[in-house]
Order: C-alpha cells, then structure tokens, then sequence
C-alpha cells in the first residue's frame, strides 16, 4: 500500500509538472498555439496528489512507528525530516490549487509543482546513500531525475491533448517537445545510473536480488520508452506521421506511468542486504 | 571542477539507505565490567522521534534507565548492573522512513 501510494503521488505529481511546464512553454515559444485546455486534468491530479501524499504519510507513519493512531501522525509529521518536508509539499500544492483557480501565474505554477514532485527526494534512498554523508548530492542527483522524468511522461500527456483537439500547429509542438525531451531524458539517464550506482555499489553487502528485479522491469520500461521516442524523433517526425507519432506517444506514456510505479516500489525496498 | 567532483564520488565513503547498527559499545557477547553507558551506533542520521533500545535482564524484565537518541546514536544510561547477561532490543528510523530492528547481547561480569 506504502509502495502504491508513493508510485501514485510521484505520477500525479509528474504529470502535473510536466503539463505546467511545457504549457508555459509552448506559450512562451509557440504563441500561435492555444492554450491546453487540461484544467479538469490538472484538477484530477492535484486532488490525486494531495490524496496520496497524505496516504503516504499515513503509511508511513505506522511503518515508521509499527503502531497507527493520531499522535504516530501527528508526530511523523512535526517531528522527521520526512514530514517536515510533507507539510512544505501540501502547502506547495495548495498553492497551485489557488493559482489554478483564478487561472494565473503560469510560472509560479511550474515552480510550485516542481517543489511538490521534487522534495521527497531529500529523504531519498538516493539521498541516503550519498557519498560522505552529503545528502544533499544524492537528492540534487535524484531530485534532477524526477523533474526530467516529470517533464517528459507530463510533456507527453500535454501533446496527446493537442492532438485530440486535433492542433494545427502540432508538427510545430513536437518539434519544441523533442529539442527539450532529448536534453531532459539525457540528464535522467545519466542521473538514474549515478543513483543506482551509489546505492547498490556504494555499500557493503549484497544486492538484494528483488530490488534488482523490481529495478531491470524499470529500466526494461524505460528502455522502450527510449525506443519509442528516438523512432519518433528520428524517423517519423521527418516524415509527418502524426498519427503513427500519437500512437506511439500515448505508448510512451502507459510505459511511462508503469516505470514510475515501480520506482514507487522500489523507494520501500531495501537495496542491499 | 568534473574531476574533482568525480574523484568526491569515487574515493569518499558512502552511507547506507536504511539505518542500520554498524557498532556498540559494549560490543556483541563482550563480557564487560558494569558500563556507565551503553551507546550504540548506526550507518545514518537517526529520527529521534521514532528510534530507540530497551534493556532486558536475565529473567526477561526491562531495566528501567534514562536513553538518548541524537545523530547517529542512541546511548542508554543504565544505573549499576549486577553481573549477569543483558540483552539490547534497538528500533531506529533513518531519514528514508524505514524502520529497523534487532538486538544483541552482552554479560556483565564482576
């Protein structure tokens, strides 16, 4: 359950970014394009997010305590770094709930939903396992790896909505999405292998064999997730098989979605035994 | 910069996810003269609200002592032991949230 409601707030909170901050995007470089009509998306997401952050910390609390009533809450969420920064992410989210309301402050948006996806990384395992004792190079390292991840699997949610809305500019947004896509998957590869060799190889014991299960479903995900994109990039967008394209997007996403559900999984696993 | 960076990551000693008990003192099944304390020490930074260690004596019952729980460690202050075996049930919780448990023994000699 812990693991689920992880897997769920890293998804909500993703693709809340990812369409905050490629719809400030596309309205920053390509005004000719619409605004995304995703408002009753973005309300499903934040509800979600907020819904499941509090689940986590509910869970967590009992898994933390072994016990479960009010005061384990109360005291997860006053007194652990964990919870300290559970309050800064509710608050970050209902202030994007109040921008989203009366529909301003495009970059205060994308800044508020990258606090809410990017502040569990500081009590990461990633975090944990940084180099010395400095926490704050594996959470920068795995915080990266959120955001980059956030905006391509929420990048890719806001092109399969110009794409229903059937945008006539659409070559035009691919375009922008792939420049910045390609930058952004690059910095989340190189930070998910640095993550995944501080953890596993800079500690002594064994690798536990379900964490590197858990572990090569994700990348076996996001190996297709790869695939997918450079054909995209490289063969069909040349050729303006928009249609092929918006398959593959919405593909690209479902794998997306699966990945960042495992990683839910694999934040409660220990990794070496 | 990148090298020095990269030589950081390379040569400096990593911390563990997940706080686990990398040492006590007394250590496991030493035989010690009665300790003024009994400390115990973890591979990462402890919450304090959620870690902390019993002592049990001999016929099972605990032993009633003031503890501590700061940084990496959790020091017991017991009053004057009586010879006899002793065990040390630990609970810590490290940054990560996970929770960690177990317990070693030692005796107290005269």
């Amino acid at each position: 359950m812990l693991a689920l409601a992880r897997g769920l707030y890293f998804a909500a909170s993703m693709l809340l970014f990812g369409l905050c901050a490629f719809g400030w995007l596309l309205r920053a470089r390509l005004p000719m394009i619409l605004p995304l009509r995703d408002q009753p998306l973005r309300w499903i997401l934040l509800l979600l997010a907020l819904v499941t952050g509090c689940a986590w910390l509910g869970l967590a609390a009992a898994a933390m305590a072994d016990a479960m009533d009010r005061h384990v809450v109360a005291a997860a969420a006053a007194d652990t770094v964990f919870g300290q920064f559970f309050l800064v992410r509710m608050a970050a989210l209902a202030g994007l709930g109040l921008l989203m309301a009366i529909r301003r402050g495009r970059a205060a948006m994308v800044v508020l939903s990258a606090l809410a996806l990017v502040l569990p990384a500081a009590t990461s395992h990633a975090a944990a396992a940084s180099p010395a004792g400095f926490a704050a190079i594996g959470a920068m390292t795995d915080g990266t790896h959120l955001l980059t991840g956030g905006f391509w699997i929420g990048g890719l949610a806001a092109l399969l909505l110009l794409w229903r809305r059937q945008e006539p500019n659409m070559l035009l947004a691919l375009s922008l999405f792939s420049d910045w896509a390609m930058v952004a998957v690059l910095l989340l590869l190189m930070t998910g292998l640095i993550n995944a060799a501080s953890i596993l190889l800079g500690q002594k014991g064994t690798a536990s064999l379900l964490y590197l299960s858990v572990l090569g479903a994700k990348l076996a995900l996001v190996a297709g997730m790869l695939g997918l994109a450079l054909v995209n990039r490289f063969r069909l967008m040349p050729r303006g098989r928009e249609v092929l394209i918006a398959r593959h997007a919405a593909i690209e996403l479902g794998l997306g979605l699966g990945a960042v559900l495992l990683a839910g999984l694999l934040g409660q696993l220990q990794p070496v035994l | 910069m990148k090298k020095l960076a990269l030589l950081i990551l390379l040569v400096a000693t990593p911390a563990f996810a997940h706080a686990k008990l990398t040492g006590s003192d007394p250590a496991a099944d030493a035989k010690v003269k009665t300790p003024k304390m009994i400390r115990l020490t973890f591979s990462e930074k402890l919450e304090p609200a959620f870690s902390g260690a019993s002592l049990i004596d001999a016929a099972g019952k605990t032993v009633p002592l003031a503890s501590s729980v700061a940084g990496t460690g959790i020091t017991l202050l017991p009053l004057a032991l009586k010879p006899g075996r002793y065990k040390v049930d630990w609970h810590s919780v490290g940054q990560d949230t996970h929770r960690m448990k177990g317990s070693f023994s030692f005796e107290v000699i005269p």
